[in-house]
């Protein structure tokens, strides 16, 4: 027994770093600041099962620190972590290197470093299992030829169940890539120390609910922030926050590590070869703490009691940070919500718009006007994100439209298209060009019950003029706007008189 | 079952020893090793072993070279001694091959009783290995699938490596230990900068560190090596330079650097373990309060307009000069910005990509896009004026005398307008670039005087006040 003992203490190689080896196994507190998917749209939903957004984790861990050389191995970082981001401040000493080992503990990986090693072979055939002793010749590429007594074999053949079995583990193979540092210290000393870096796998995304009330005139705006999280690792009572805006970002994340898989096979025939690229492994499940589904629900019920706990917003540079007021848990694979802004009475305009062509004919797009200032009950910066329009009906609160607020400033205006018109259709009719002039006559028409605001843009020629019209003409984006009300049940009518491109005339 | 632990402890010593004899060193077979890494994936490995040669002819086997080692630039030299050949085998050892080349030879042929377990031990000859597995015993020929029986090998056939090997045949005039210089180009280096850069904007500081990261994925470590780095790319490489982004310009200050020709190197001062699927960084740049200033950038194409409006990049640009910089070259690499919140804490603002950058230059950064500095532009009109009205604005030429007068009557004027506004408590000063007036073109008119940059591109530089606008417009003749 006494051999077994000493022949795994012997295959434990001692580390190759000089300097005492310091494990600081998990952050005493913990920020987590994210970012949105950078090429994710505002309207589309976060991919959950990659999630393609990233964090600033920072860290704060109390440490013990020798005097000396040291190498403090920092764990329960998250997975995503991006190695080259990773800052380390607070230590007595300069931070001489950063390692990130990425040599992962596998079944291939320790098949590897046994080579020419000896190992135990377990074989259970109908008689039962024995052990015997064994040396790995073949490298895992070409897996496995082992040496044993009878001579050279190949493992798992001819009616035997094979096993390998290992005496210890050999230096360098990390259970997850860990991060380390190496410093020097001229007295023992007790230090806090911060760690921040960049992770892959989390999002976030701002959802508004706009729940209209009678009239159409003013609505009661409320937006949560969803944020996310695909890394295995928990940040527990964190301060958490997200951020709004763009910067730039284009790291390229990289794919999934090679499999570390080693199976014995008994390949002795020559198979076509293995395909260059490895299937992409499923992606995980995500634990949904809180469906959207559900969240909609909440958001949908017409009456609530208390106004939720909103985000505080603050200036960042040039992008703005929404912070959680309390610590919460950024738990791995889930998702969680906090309000972004519960605003009442917010003003708003509801618009019918279309762009005219001569000889087409449309259904207007319904359109929300707000201008995001204090005196219409907003004024603050909205991050983009996806909008629905609910009406009230009987008791329910009902979806009516959907889409997309881009990121908008405070005093900013903004038009979101919710839905095409059913009941509010624009046509024309157009003469053919003659003389350089031709003559449209554009129709509105308006099947509700009540009378809307219609705004039609007049798609000209590149160069024309409009001569004449029936009705006075605005402009808006560099075309001519005819602006009108349409009468319950009703229509209005616009005649106007393009002119064709011509050098004026003197 | 004690009986039987110690049994099995003695096989596995037995067996030790003779691995034992095999690799001579228990970590690695290298010997003092210098790695030169470049940029794109390449870097010289020299490695210095001691070597006994036999006198005359004899093979020599390079255990743990780069498992990405280019065979075709290996060279050798070893005093006193010849190279004969260099062999690179990656027949690599494996249960097909192992097969393979036992055919027509004798094996032992160990059966097991599905049933029982019972061994029967025969000898044989590997007849084929084609589709399948034929062997002969006596006089019977079987496919070895249906015997449920496994093979067992006396020796381990030549040529078969259990990993690609680099074998030399050397001739040495003498017996006797020397040093023996290995040097080849491998694959799997790599190395770039990474920078920290934490910009106080109210003071118009930044603190800049400047690491950097080297990356070993050639599938073999390399401990307590001498690491020098490259800053450059071996072969030749294009550098993007057609990007729609503001620039800054190429400084003419030499650092205080080693140079091998055009480039810097960059060497990591200790003997360091370059780990096989390791990322490691070395610091070599810290440098706190050196001047840097935010300005806005926004490029408009031709006769490009948006119904909604448009965000300023946020553009953070300093100097690496010695005076008023950060006084050193700048390998190619990924600047972070980070700015305090309110509360003091670092955020992540956004990062950019510098290429190679000599010392005395002026670096601009483009680190995202602004939340509260946004921009409308407009295309108002676009109307045909004669040849009168050409000839009238022929003074407002951007691009001095282009060709000659072309006999068309007509030409274009396009009307801009650009919105720009500004949500922020503080004035924005923005550099708006209209593209797109390469050829023979007049701005006629224009609401500020702007800049002409390039003979595509015009400038102009505005201060939007605090939470405030401003109405910018252009009037620009072209002849299409």
């Amino acid at each position: 027994m006494m051999r077994w003992v000493w022949l795994g203490a012997a295959l434990l190689a001692a580390p190759l770093q000089a300097g005492e080896v310091v494990t600081s196994p998990a952050p005493g507190k913990v920020a987590v600041t994210i970012y949105r998917a950078p090429q994710r749209p505002a309207d589309e939903p976060m991919a959950l099962g990659w999630l393609g957004g990233y964090a600033l984790i920072t860290e704060t861990r109390e440490v013990s620190i020798p005097a000396g050389e040291a190498e403090i191995r920092f764990e329960g970082v998250a997975a995503g972590m991006l190695p080259e981001s990773a800052i380390v401040t607070g230590l007595p000493g300069d931070v001489a290197e950063k390692n990130l080992d990425a040599d992962l503990l596998s079944p291939r990986n320790l098949y590897a470093r046994a080579f020419g090693r000896p190992v135990v072979l377990r074989r259970t055939d109908a008689g039962g299992t024995h052990e015997e002793a064994a040396i790995i010749r073949s490298g895992p590429d070409g897996a496995a030829v082992l040496q044993t007594k009878a001579g050279f074999e190949i493992a798992n053949c001819g009616g035997l169940s094979d096993a390998l079995a290992y005496q210890g583990l050999p230096a360098g193979l990390n259970a997850r890539p860990t991060l380390s540092v190496a410093t020097q210290s001229p007295r023992a000393v007790r230090a806090l120390v911060q760690l921040s870096y960049l992770a892959w796998g989390f999002d976030w995304q701002a959802h508004y609910v706009l729940a209209m009330r009678p009239g159409a005139r003013e609505a009661d705006l409320t937006a949560w922030v969803t944020l996310a999280s695909s890394d295995a690792t928990s940040f527990s009572q964190a301060k958490a926050a997200v951020v709004g805006g763009k910067p730039h970002f284009d790291e390229v994340r990289e794919g999934w590590p090679e499999s570390g898989e080693m199976e014995l096979t008994c390949q002795i025939t020559h198979m076509p070869p293995p395909p260059a690229m490895k299937p992409a492994p499923p992606p995980p499940v995500i634990a949904t703490l809180a469906a959207p589904a559900v969240m909609a629900m909440r958001a949908f019920s017409v009456e609530k009691a208390l106004a939720p706990v909103v985000v505080s917003q603050e200036a960042l540079g040039d992008l703005k940070l929404y912070r959680v007021p309390m610590p919460t848990t950024v738990a791995a694979h889930a998702q969680k919500q906090v309000a972004l802004l519960d605003a009442r009475r917010v003003k708003l305009a509801l618009i019918h718009g279309a762009d005219i062509t001569p000889g087409g004919s449309a259904q207007a797009q319904i359109k929300l006007r707000l201008h995001n200032r204090k005196a219409d009950g907003l004024g603050l910066a909205l991050p983009a994100g996806k909008l629905t329009v609910v009406q009230p009906l009987g008791d329910a609160a009902i979806p009516v439209g959907e889409g997309r607020l881009d990121d908008k400033a405070e005093g900013e205006e903004a038009t979101i298209a919710i839905a095409a018109s059913t009941q509010v259709r624009i046509k024309t009719i157009a003469t053919p060009w003659q003389d350089g002039v031709r003559r449209t006559i554009a129709t509105v028409t308006n099947a509700n019950r009540w009378p809307v605001h219609f705004e039609g843009r007049l798609r000209i020629v590149q160069g024309a003029s409009v001569e004449r019209s029936s009705t006075p003409l605005s402009r808006r984006d560099g075309l001519p706007l005819w602006s009108v009300t349409v009468p319950a049940h009703g229509k209005a009518v616009l005649t106007y008189t393009e002119r064709e491109p011509n050098p004026p005339r003197r | 079952m004690m009986n039987k632990a110690l049994w099995i402890g003695v096989g596995v010593m037995a067996l030790a020893s003779a691995a034992q004899a095999q690799t001579a060193k228990p970590d690695s077979a290298q010997g003092e090793v210098s790695l030169t890494i470049y940029n794109n994936d390449l870097a010289l490995v020299q490695d210095k072993r001691e070597l006994t040669l036999p006198a005359g002819r004899s093979a020599q086997e390079f255990a743990d070279v780069s498992a990405q080692i280019r065979p075709e630039t290996v060279t050798l030299s070893a005093p006193g001694a010849g190279v004969v050949e260099q062999n690179f085998d990656y027949d690599l050892l494996s249960p097909e091959r192992l097969v393979d080349k036992g055919v027509g030879q004798g094996v032992t042929i160990i059966r097991t009783n599905p049933g029982t377990g019972a061994e029967t031990v025969e000898h044989g000859i590997i007849l084929a290995n084609n589709g399948g597995t034929l062997v002969q015993i006596g006089n019977r020929i079987e496919v070895l699938a249906d015997m449920h029986a496994r093979l067992v090998f006396d020796k381990l056939p030549d040529g078969l490596k259990a990993r690609p090997t680099l074998s030399v045949t050397l001739d040495a005039a003498q017996v006797g230990k020397r040093p023996v210089n290995l040097s080849y180009l491998s694959r799997g280096f790599g190395w770039k900068a990474d920078y920290v850069a934490l910009f106080d904007e109210g003071a118009g500081k930044i603190d800049v560190q400047g690491w950097i990261t080297l990356k070993n994925t050639t599938g073999t470590s390399f401990p307590h090596a001498k690491v020098l780095l490259v800053a450059g790319t071996v072969g030749t490489s294009d550098e993007d330079s057609s990007e729609s982004r503001p620039r800054g310009f190429a400084g003419t200050e030499a650092a205080d650097r080693e140079q091998v020709g055009d480039f810097y190197v960059y060497p990591i001062k200790a003997r360091t373990t370059v780990a096989n699927a390791q990322q490691k960084q070395v610091s070599f740049l810290d440098v706190k309060g050196a001047p840097a200033a935010k300005t806005y950038y926004y490029r408009n194409g031709w006769l490009a307009g948006h119904d909604d409006a448009q965000s300023f990049a946020t553009v953070l640009s300093f100097s690496n000069a010695r005076n008023g910089g950060l006084g050193d070259a700048l390998p190619a690499g990924t600047v972070r910005v980070y700015m305090r919140d309110a509360q003091g804490n670092p955020q992540f603002v956004g990062e950019d990509q510098i290429g190679h950058t000599p010392m005395g230059s002026t670096l601009v950064l483009k680190t995202g896009e602004a939340f509260d500095v946004k921009i409308k532009p407009t295309v108002d009109k676009r109307e045909k004026i004669d040849s009168a009205e050409w000839e009238r604005v022929a003074r407002y030429r951007v691009n001095g005398k282009v060709g000659v007068l072309e006999a068309a009557k007509t030409y274009w004027r396009t009307h801009m307008t650009y919105r720009l506004t500004n949500a922020r408590a503080v004035p924005a000063t923005v550099e708006v670039v209209q593209a797109g007036l390469g050829g023979d073109t007049r701005v006629s008119a224009e609401s500020q005087p702007g800049t002409q940059r390039s003979a595509d591109e015009r400038v102009w530089k505005v201060t939007i006040p605090a939470q405030g606008e401003v109405v910018l417009t252009a009037q620009i003749d072209t002849r299409y």
